[in-house]
């Protein structure tokens, strides 16, 4: 099956939305069909494939199709077509490491069909009333940054109106964010990073103003705080949020997603009505919660490393070991936090501490 | 002290160590039931041969040679203790006994254990007060010495704290090396190497975080990575490495991915992430090896070795080497120019002497105060 023909056949998936069959037989032919395409293509990623000994005649189900870990994004060009051909490079942070991976994308088909349909299914709830205000630069100040590229997508084909973004490559303008969201006169998204959310909750206290957004509203906040703001739990931020803005808790969802990845994933909380801490798996995508000693799946409700196979990721690797902790539960799966570097328990030179001091 | 209670402390000092030897030790199995980061059988093996020859005599012979001279012994050393491994610890704490300081340990937050075993079998062979278990700040107070290991930032911090007139002996991060010469033969090589990794699962300083061998002729070193990748298979048999961390677990999969991704690195690994056996061929090293994780690195010829083990001073502590032959002495003088405190025999990484100067430094000297006794020679004459 050639990648084209794939592409073809997962984006006739997406088309049929979220709520389609997550049918195991369809996700198991494609999924083997595009490892055998990146196995074939991308020089990188075949190498990891044969240092653990795996080749698509050996792979029969996806869950055997080995993911590359997340880092190795930071190492190599896990691409599946040639140098040169990239329409766009997304970088991730590079926030614990200091290096950041790069998801190099010669389509923005599928990467826009998967982000649409998910951010509509669980965030626009398929409304087309809705204007977005953005605490997050623009695609255009921010070329290399998925999440911008995500917000500014979603609010130009889902939005109403021309989308408000209160940030730059430099920064947010507070007043300017606090000042837009207060003329706002009907429903809207306000979307952006929990450390953004952080700095605008602070923002509103300092000035003493709580705002009243209008009904319809929902909030979507993403990712986490990456030691660039005060940490707050989960609770104290939807709190605060609910507070400052003056929407509900349940309009407030939390979407989880990485830089490696095409799609996305979602609370469902708008569409059932109340809070849920579980993320919502797109048929298209696949979540494993795995040992990191034996990659085998842990029982439901255990903690675990979250894989990903996401079909949506043509030109790189459909496969993705996360460093996140998680847990499958009924619906999708729930994130537990990253996994953290392992306490020192012996007295050898930590490996980034020896490189930091060379 | 006297010379008689100074014989009767190292009498009972050697008779704790003795309780620790013992073929059916209750204390070693109780340090194995309760420790948790190590394999039963890598606490057996590792606390038997690591303290095999810390006997009476070593202890009285390393006393005499370093409290020659008139010297105050500190009332009371605190020592801030780091790390998982227990031998590391026994000798951090059985110094100052020796010297005739009291010990007031802080234990490693990877090893609440062997500080309070070890105090408990030194009451029993007859110095109940040697060593008292205190926590974090109170540990510090009003003591004259402090003996502190740890990660160089922690080790500084504890250093800025104390009070201008308490003696302070720090130990911050260390790492090692085996180096292995053209002479030497892999399957032995290997053999006494995965012995050096598989004690204390790779996380000790004396860990061997790379394995330098010299490939001449070419094709060496990938056999003796393909030697230690059959040895460190059937050390996981015999030694079982602990159960990791989940962070743990996955950096092992990122470190091997990392390799895989090299276009010349070659890997040797079971599915589990029991060992690791990476062979790597860079112009710079790559980062550190750990929980049976072996980073082989060619060289050609001891210039790029010497350069090689540059690169890690000042963290250099054990080289560990085989197969240089007549060259022994310019290996030795290679880890001496690279700050290296100890040179000794594959297989024997894991198993320091008690007199052994850590870090470079006596073993208790620095814990004292000596006095220096000029006399009036002439007058003594008249």
């Amino acid at each position: 099956m050639i990648r084209s023909a794939i592409e073809r056949d997962v984006l006739t998936w997406i088309a049929e939305g979220v709520d389609s069959a997550a049918d195991d037989e369809r996700f198991n032919q494609l999924a083997c069909a595009l490892f055998a395409h990146q196995y074939e293509h991308g020089e990188a990623y075949r190498r990891l494939c044969d240092a653990v000994g795996r080749k698509p005649g050996n792979a029969a189900h996806w869950s055997e199709i080995p993911p590359a870990p997340a880092g190795a994004f930071k190492r190599a060009r896990l691409a599946a077509f040639p140098p040169g051909r990239e329409l766009r490079t997304f970088r991730s942070s590079g926030s614990s490491t200091g290096e950041p991976g790069e998801l190099h994308l010669d389509t923005l088909a599928l990467y826009d069909a998967s982000l649409l349909a998910t951010f509509d299914a669980w965030v626009c709830c398929g409304s087309r009333s809705l204007r977005f205000a953005v605490l997050a630069p623009s695609a255009a100040a921010a070329p290399h940054s998925s999440l911008s590229y995500m917000f500014d997508r979603a609010a130009r084909v889902l939005g109403l109106g021309e989308p408000h973004f209160y940030a730059d490559a430099e920064g947010w303008d507070p007043d300017a964010a606090i000042a837009g969201l207060g003329e706002l006169d009907g429903p809207a998204v306000v979307a952006g990073t929990a450390f953004a959310f952080v700095h605008l909750i602070d923002a509103l206290d300092a000035r003493g103003v709580q705002l009243s957004l209008p009904p319809g509203t929902r909030v979507m906040e993403t990712g986490g705080f990456k030691g660039r703001s005060r940490e707050l739990t989960r609770q104290e931020l939807h709190t605060g949020i609910a507070r400052v803005l003056g929407v509900s808790t349940r309009r407030i969802v939390n979407q989880y997603g990485m830089c490696e990845l095409a799609s996305q994933f979602y609370e469902a909380t708008l569409a059932a009505g109340e809070p849920t801490l579980a993320k919502r798996v797109p048929p298209w995508v696949r979540t494993r919660v795995v040992d990191p000693a034996t990659l085998e799946d842990v029982p439901e409700g255990m903690p675990g490393v979250l894989v990903h196979y996401d079909l949506a990721n043509t030109g790189s690797v459909l496969a993705i070991q996360t460093s996140d902790l998680g847990c499958a539960v009924d619906g999708g799966f729930e994130v537990l936090g990253r996994l953290r570097g392992a306490e020192e328990r012996g007295c050898s030179i930590a490996a980034d501490a020896l490189l930091a001091s060379r | 002290m006297t010379d008689a209670p100074v014989r009767e402390r190292i009498e009972r000092i050697d008779r704790a160590l003795a309780l620790w030897r013992d073929p059916d030790s209750p204390w070693r199995r109780r340090l194995a039931e309760q420790h948790g980061g190590y394999s039963p059988q890598v606490i057996d093996l590792g606390v038997t041969r690591g303290l095999a020859h810390w006997t009476r005599d070593v202890l009285a012979a390393l006393r005499a040679r370093e409290l020659a001279q008139p010297c105050r012994v500190p009332s009371t050393t605190a020592v801030w203790l780091a790390g998982s491994v227990p031998t590391a610890t026994f000798a951090a704490l059985l110094l100052p006994v020796l010297a005739g300081s009291e010990v007031r340990a802080k234990p490693a937050s990877a090893d609440a254990v062997t500080p309070s075993l070890l105090a408990g079998s030194l009451a029993e062979a007859g110095l109940p007060d040697a060593i008292e278990i205190a926590g974090g700040e109170q540990a510090l107070r009003d003591v004259d010495c402090v003996v502190a290991y740890g990660r160089d930032e922690t080790v500084e911090l504890i250093r800025r704290r104390l009070p201008p007139h308490t003696i302070f002996v720090g130990y911050g991060h260390k790492l090692s090396v085996a180096a292995i010469g053209a002479h030497a033969r892999p399957e032995r090589a290997a053999g006494e190497l995965a012995l050096d990794l598989a004690l204390w699962d790779g996380r000790g300083c004396l860990s061997p975080a790379y394995v330098l061998v010299q490939d001449a002729p070419a094709g060496r070193a990938e056999a003796l990575a393909a030697a230690l990748a059959d040895a460190l298979e059937r050390c996981e048999r015999e030694l079982p490495r602990a159960k990791l961390d989940p962070a743990e677990e996955a950096g092992i999969r990122e470190w091997r991915a990392a390799v895989a991704l090299e276009p010349d690195g070659r890997l040797w690994m079971p599915e589990s992430t029991a060992w690791t056996v990476a062979l790597e061929r860079r112009s710079s090293l790559p980062s550190p090896g750990a929980l049976r994780f072996a980073r082989v690195v060619p060289f050609g010829d001891l210039d790029e070795l010497a350069e090689r083990c540059l690169g890690l001073s000042p963290h250099l502590s054990c080289v560990g080497q085989s197969g240089f032959g007549e060259r022994v002495a310019q290996l030795e003088a290679i880890a001496a120019s690279a700050g290296a405190s100890r040179v000794c025999p594959l297989g024997r990484m894991q198993l320091p002497p008690i007199d052994w100067n850590h870090d470079g430094l006596s073993p208790l000297r620095p814990m004292l105060r000596l006095t220096d006794v000029e006399r009036d020679e002439s007058r003594g004459r008249a």
